[in-house]
């Protein structure tokens, strides 16, 4: 079908300004992380970088905490995201290819789960942890890290595991496989999209939570980036180019991992959606 | 395939792994709400429902009652328009139509201190370009600060917050868009209805289940934000933009009054399962009279 010069028009001309939308506050902030100090803070900003320079990077590696805050926030999302997904899969597997009593008033009371508010749950957690001597360990955050996730990633579950033909399965039960054999050997190639998105949700949250690494973590050398970068905001005199380095730094590992898995965790995202 | 035992088996770690640490913790606030704790790690005493009387009767968890509801209302009107547009576009077959609905959420997945960190420079009166382009729009004379007023400030943390969030509302309500049947459009066509009047008498009541799912998880959602306006303006100015959560978290961590702090977690808890009750009913209502 063809469009008329309206609604090709209307198309491109909504495109574009969508990209403008998302992608000139990203522009401003890549581009301002080479500008040199005193054309970043000009009183008309450049659209196109008249400057180069390296110094904030240098900075930021060199004479900042940064690089402990990125490995802290590496192990915790990392581990955090491991978890998530030996958790998630066999529950996600056990609502939506088994049948068993209360499965769906359990499987409602978990999607509920999603939508909780963590604020809620920090003061007595904070006693708990307390109480274990897991305040200011990476542990008391990749457990919660874990609950919060894993809810939407049962869920997101959903439309990989309904896209596998039963027949397979049956077939397999033919053949005498034992269930797990089946599950392992046979299923996860087949879901590995759907592996890929949890995993993605997963690192996502945890690379990003800042409420709980705000209160659990104490000392200066275990916090996450998001929690290390909010106090270098927090301080009086705000360097502009430090910030905006780090804030480069810290979009490009979730970067590199969407351009790699992004289209299978949007398809997750979006695919089971509505129902 | 049916294997009871098996299947507890795979479904318990998680349920339990979430009783111990969302289901306890709830248990264990409601009991911090009948006592009168103070400073964490202090002992407290069981006082009844006397944090509930000091509660309820002040001032402060009804004025903060009051800001998360205009928060919700606010960014779900500016979320859905934006991402209904969005959609619309991205519904359409176009070269690279896969790249952008896959990069449309890039504001989401980058972590909310970068968000912060982008907005407060965007919007700095020292080399922010928000400012400078107002001026030569001729919408204000000199640099505004945007968090400087009550009003100003909880507008401005609305845009940023919606600016973060619409994108993954685009992708729900693509989903929600490409299950309505082609055939209907060419129909639509044949008959010769014009682009409004296909939207209007097609897209439109089609897309109402999808736009009601989204407003029960959207409002749960964006209740529980927090960092953004943490990190952002603190609350203020003057408590303009202290919604429950941010109030929750400074009694508790900055008045230290941990039991008050409890006693608003339960009363928050009571007021979002009801309403997702009540809007889990109504629209299996809605859907039954479809």
């Amino acid at each position: 079908m063809r469009r008329t010069l309206g609604q090709s028009l209307s198309l491109y001309g909504g495109l574009l300004l969508i990209a403008l939308v998302i992608g000139l506050p990203f522009w401003w902030v890549l581009t301002g992380s080479i500008k040199l100090p005193k054309e970043i803070i000009q009183r008309v900003p450049t659209m196109v970088p008249q400057s180069f320079t390296l110094q904030h990077f240098e900075k930021l590696l060199q004479a900042s905490d940064f690089p402990v805050y990125l490995l802290n926030s590496m192990v915790v999302a990392l581990f955090s995201t491991a978890f998530t997904v030996l958790l998630a899969l066999p529950a996600a597997y056990a609502f939506f290819r088994m049948e068993f009593p209360g499965r769906n008033a359990l499987y409602k009371t978990i999607l509920l789960a999603y939508a909780f508010p963590g604020v809620v749950v920090l003061i007595p957690l904070y006693g708990l942890f307390a109480k274990v001597g897991l305040i200011d360990s990476p542990v008391a955050l990749v457990i919660v890290n874990v609950a919060f996730a894993l809810p939407f990633s049962i869920w997101m579950m959903r439309s990989f595991l309904s896209s596998v033909p039963r027949e397979i399965e049956e077939a397999a039960v033919v053949d005498g496989a034992p269930t797990l054999t089946i599950l392992v050997r046979i299923l996860m190639p087949l879901i590995a999209p759907g592996i890929a998105s949890v995993a993605i949700f997963a690192f996502i949250s945890s690379w990003t939570e800042y409420l709980f690494a705000s209160v659990l973590i104490v000392s200066d050398a275990r916090r996450t980036i998001p929690v290390g970068f909010a106090g270098i905001i927090g301080q009086y005199q705000i360097d502009w180019g430090l910030l905006l380095a780090g804030a480069t730094a810290a979009i490009i590992p979730v970067v590199i991992l969407f351009a790699l898995v992004g289209r299978w965790f949007v398809s997750g995202l979006t695919d089971g959606a509505v129902k | 395939m049916k294997n009871t035992t098996l299947a507890i088996a795979f479904v318990s770690p998680a349920l339990i792994f979430l009783l111990a640490v969302l289901g306890w913790p709830l248990v264990q606030a409601a009991i911090l709400s009948f006592q009168d704790v103070g400073v964490i790690g202090s002992e407290g005493h069981f006082i009844g429902l006397g944090n509930y009387a000091t509660i309820l009767g002040g001032a402060g968890f009804w004025q903060a009652l009051g800001r998360s509801i205009v928060w919700v209302l606010s960014n779900a009107v500016v979320q859905t328009i934006l991402a209904l547009a969005t959609a619309l576009v991205l519904n359409q077959k176009f070269p690279g139509v896969r790249i952008a609905r896959t990069w449309i959420i890039l504001t989401w997945i980058v972590p909310t201190v970068v968000v912060v960190i982008i907005w407060r420079w965007l919007l700095s009166s020292s080399g922010g370009i928000i400012n400078p382009l107002l001026i030569q729009a001729g919408a204000i004379d000199r640099p505004v600060g945007f968090f400087a007023t009550r009003e100003s400030a909880m507008a401005t943390l609305i845009m940023i917050n919606s600016w973060r969030w619409f994108p993954f509302t685009t992708l729900m309500m693509l989903a929600g868009l490409t299950r309505i049947p082609g055939d209907l459009y060419e129909a639509a066509r044949v008959d010769g209805a014009g682009t409004f009047q296909r939207f209007k008498r097609i897209t439109w009541p089609l897309l109402q289940p999808t736009l009601m799912v989204l407003g029960v998880v959207g409002t749960l959602l964006s209740f529980n934000v927090f960092d953004v306006i943490w990190l952002l303006t603190a609350g203020g100015p003057a408590g303009a933009t202290q919604t429950l959560p941010v109030l929750i978290y400074e009694t508790a961590f900055k008045g230290y009054r941990l039991s008050q702090a409890a006693t608003i977690s339960v009363l928050t808890t009571i007021l979002l399962m009801g309403f997702a009750f009540f809007a889990t009913r109504a629209m299996a209502a809605a859907e039954a009279d479809r």
